[in-house]
Parts: C-alpha cells; sequence; structure tokens
C-alpha cells in the first residue's frame, strides 16, 4: 500500500518506496509506449509531481502539476455546485498541435497525458485506463517505507537552516 | 508532504494565505527576484489584468542536498479577495505549513479577522486546527502610516502565539525572515508527530 499516512493532527502523509517508485514509472513508460503520448506525469492531488515520462526538458512538470491538481480539484467543486454526486473522473483539454488528457488515479493520485492530435483520443483512454488498473495495484501492495522522522531528524533541520541561510542572503 | 524514497525526495507544500491585496503575491516575487536561479524555479502568477490573484501564484524552491535527501519546497498563496473562497480550500489541499499575510493597515483589521477565521474554517474541514497546525503571522506593509501597531496586531491576530514578523514585503524586509520561520515550524513539526 503506498502509505497516506494520517498524523495526530489531522495531516497527511504519503510514502512512496523505492520499489513502489520503480513499479510506477514502469507502468507510464509502458503508458509512453503504447500512446505515443510526449509527456506523462503522475502527482499527487494536493498538486506534487510523483515521477514523470517522455519529453520532460522544455516543459516546467513541477508547474505543470500544481496546474492540473487544480484544474481537477476546480472541476470537482463545478460538479458539486451542478448536483454531481461523483468527482468528474476525467478532464480533456483539446489544442492544435497536443490535447491534454487528465484523470484520477484512486482518491490520491491522478494522471496527465500530453499527446499529439493526430493520436486518437480513444487509444489514450483505453491505455490509459489500464494504466490506471496496474497503477492502483501497485499502490496496493503491501511493502512499507521507513517514517518521514528517519529523514527529518534534528541533524537534518540544522543543516537545512544553514542552507536556508546561505541561500537567502 | 510527498516523500519519496527512489529519488530521497521531501516535498512540502506551503502555501501564503491572507486577505485581499495583504501582500502575499509580492512575498512570492521577492523571493523569486532574490534567490539564484539555480535554486527556484518559474513563478507562475494566476492572475486579473489588474494583478489581483484569480486562483494561485506557484514557485518552486530547492536548496540541494541535506545528508543525501532532496528537500524540495512548493510555494502557493491564495487569492485573498472574499468570492473566490472556493479557490483557497483548493489550494489548502494536502498544506503542511501556512504563511498569514495579514495587512497592518487599521482600516484592514476587520478583513484580517474575517480572513483568518475562513482559514481555520477551511483546515477544520481537513481535519486541522490552526491551534496544532503550523503557520507564523506576518505583519506586511510596515512602512504605510495609517498602521496598527504591533501590540493590537498580536492581541487580536495572533491568540495561539506563532511565530511573527513584521514586513515591508515591496521591499523585502521580513520576507525570508518569515520563510525560514515556516520552512522550520513544518520541519519541526513533522518530528513532533512521529
Ligand atoms: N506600501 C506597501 N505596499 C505593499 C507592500 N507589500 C505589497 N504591497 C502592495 O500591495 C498591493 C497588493 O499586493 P499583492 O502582493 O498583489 O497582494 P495579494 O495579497 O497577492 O492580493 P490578492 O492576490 O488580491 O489576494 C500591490 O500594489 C503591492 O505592491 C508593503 O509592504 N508596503
Ligand atoms: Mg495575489
Amino acid at each position: 500500500m503506498v502509505q497516506v499516512k494520517k498524523l495526530k493532527d489531522g495531516s497527511r502523509q504519503i510514502i512512496l518506496t523505492a520499489k513502489q517508485f520503480d513499479e510506477i514509472t514502469k507502468v507510464l513508460s509502458e503508458l509512453a509506449a503504447k500512446t505515443k503520448a510526449s509527456t506523462i506525469l503522475m502527482a499527487d492531488i494536493s498538486g506534487q509531481l510523483i515521477t514523470q515520462r517522455g519529453n520532460t526538458d522544455d516543459i516546467n512538470t513541477a508547474i505543470l502539476s500544481a496546474l492540473a491538481a487544480s484544474d481537477f480539484a476546480a472541476t470537482a467543486e463545478m460538479a458539486k455546485l451542478i448536483g454531481e454526486d461523483a468527482k468528474f473522473k476525467l478532464l480533456f483539454h483539446e489544442g492544435e498541435k497536443r490535447n491534454v488528457y487528465l484523470s484520477n488515479v484512486g482518491d490520491n493520485f491522478f494522471l496527465v497525458v500530453v499527446f499529439d492530435v493526430s493520436v486518437t483520443l480513444g487509444l489514450v483512454r483505453i491505455y490509459t485506463k489500464k494504466a490506471i488498473q496496474n497503477l492502483l495495484s501497485v499502490f496496493d501492495s503491501t511493502e512499507k517505507g521507513d517514517d518521514a522522522g528517519k529523514i527529518l531528524d534534528q541533524d537534518f533541520s540544522s543543516m537545512l537552516g544553514d542552507m536556508l541561510d546561505e541561500s537567502f542572503k | 508532504m510527498f516523500i519519496n524514497w527512489a529519488l530521497q525526495e521531501i516535498n512540502l507544500k506551503i502555501v501564503y494565505y491572507g486577505p485581499g491585496m495583504s501582500g502575499k503575491t509580492t512575498n512570492l516575487e521577492y523571493i523569486h527576484s532574490k534567490l539564484d536561479q539555480s535554486l527556484t524555479g518559474e513563478l507562475v502568477t494566476l492572475k486579473t489584468k489588474e494583478d489581483r490573484t484569480i486562483f494561485f501564484d506557484f514557485m518552486q524552491i530547492e536548496v540541494g542536498r541535506i545528508k543525501g535527501k532532496k528537500p524540495k519546497f512548493n510555494l502557493y498563496t491564495v487569492p485573498g479577495q472574499v468570492y473566490y473562497a472556493s479557490s483557497r480550500k483548493i489550494i489548502l489541499n494536502g498544506v503542511d505549513g501556512v504563511v498569514f499575510v495579514a495587512d497592518s493597515q487599521k482600516d484592514r483589521m476587520e478583513g484580517n479577522i474575517e480572513t483568518l477565521l475562513d482559514l481555520e474554517n477551511n483546515l477544520m474541514t481537513m481535519g486541522y486546527s490552526l491551534e496544532t497546525f503550523p503557520w507564523v503571522i506576518q505583519y506586511n506593509k510596515r512602512d504605510l502610516p495609517n498602521t496598527e501597531s504591533l501590540d493590537i496586531l498580536q492581541k487580536k491576530l495572533n491568540f495561539f502565539n506563532v511565530p511573527h514578523f513584521e514586513a515591508v514585503a515591496i521591499k523585502g524586509t521580513g520576507v525570508f525572515d518569515t520563510l525560514k520561520s515556516i520552512i522550520n515550524g513544518v520541519v519541526q513539526h513533522v518530528q513532533a508527530q512521529l
């Protein structure tokens, strides 16, 4: 299971192990090959990029994830306003050269698939759906990662403080 | 917070919250203009023609590796104007820490209080509370003539006694101190939770 931990104060922590990350990356690579998508991202619903595939050099993917997450969340609010019980499950933006297809992966994640207009949407939908099933089973695997506490120890805090001082001169 | 063990990355989300025109976007603009290009990505601003934030501003900061780990800070601002309430809620999703940017001007006190209550409401729907959540207050626009005294601002807004900073965001005064403090607060909080 991808660990989505609720801490004492209710805040949420998502922890991905190296193995899960590798498997997720594999699923995305496969999806990229099958759909000839130019770029594929997986992000968590708060907008944090998890992994990416395809051409990501000339796209700022951190920004793309933040925008896509908000797009998703805004559409979910719209759904509520017009009386839809469920969130919309996918979004599609049609461009001149490229299309963007967004789809949720369970409750905590979503996929962004950027593809050429010459590729049919039907094909992208079919393979994305399959990829999502594979991703969900990766998430269900039982392996556990270490806690954040192991990383963010006292040492880490003080070194981070120093580095921030250095950067903020 | 999102931790990726394969890449040894830690992602933290920090949101600048506060009433309309208090200076949230100005904070990010200053940070972006001063930090080395290698540390920050682009600053994205989704705004109206009048430069008011319509959805959010976003920017990512990296400070390099620490003990092999790569912390990344995702900074967001919300739109302060009252009628963008649902956008504010959306941006708070998955937040790890909040900077509340208050406007020190006397006639903005009402707006500050209202927005702070709005923040508390939104945090509560996510199961958090201002009492335990990591947040700091920045009293901005200290350069203006009609500002409230620090004492009164503290009494009216800082009821949980969180770290506070006086700032003049257009000049950058107090901006980095505020950011450093919230980053620290978030990291301490994560330690305390475990
Ligand atoms: N005098 C003074 N003006 C400031 C200061 N900080 C910001 N401003 C000005 O206040 C105005 C609003 O600043 P923004 O940063 O856009 O405010 P905001 O909080 O992002 O506003 P919304 O996006 O509408 O919520 C701008 O004209 C800024 O130049 C300050 O410290 N002193
Ligand atoms: Mg703004």
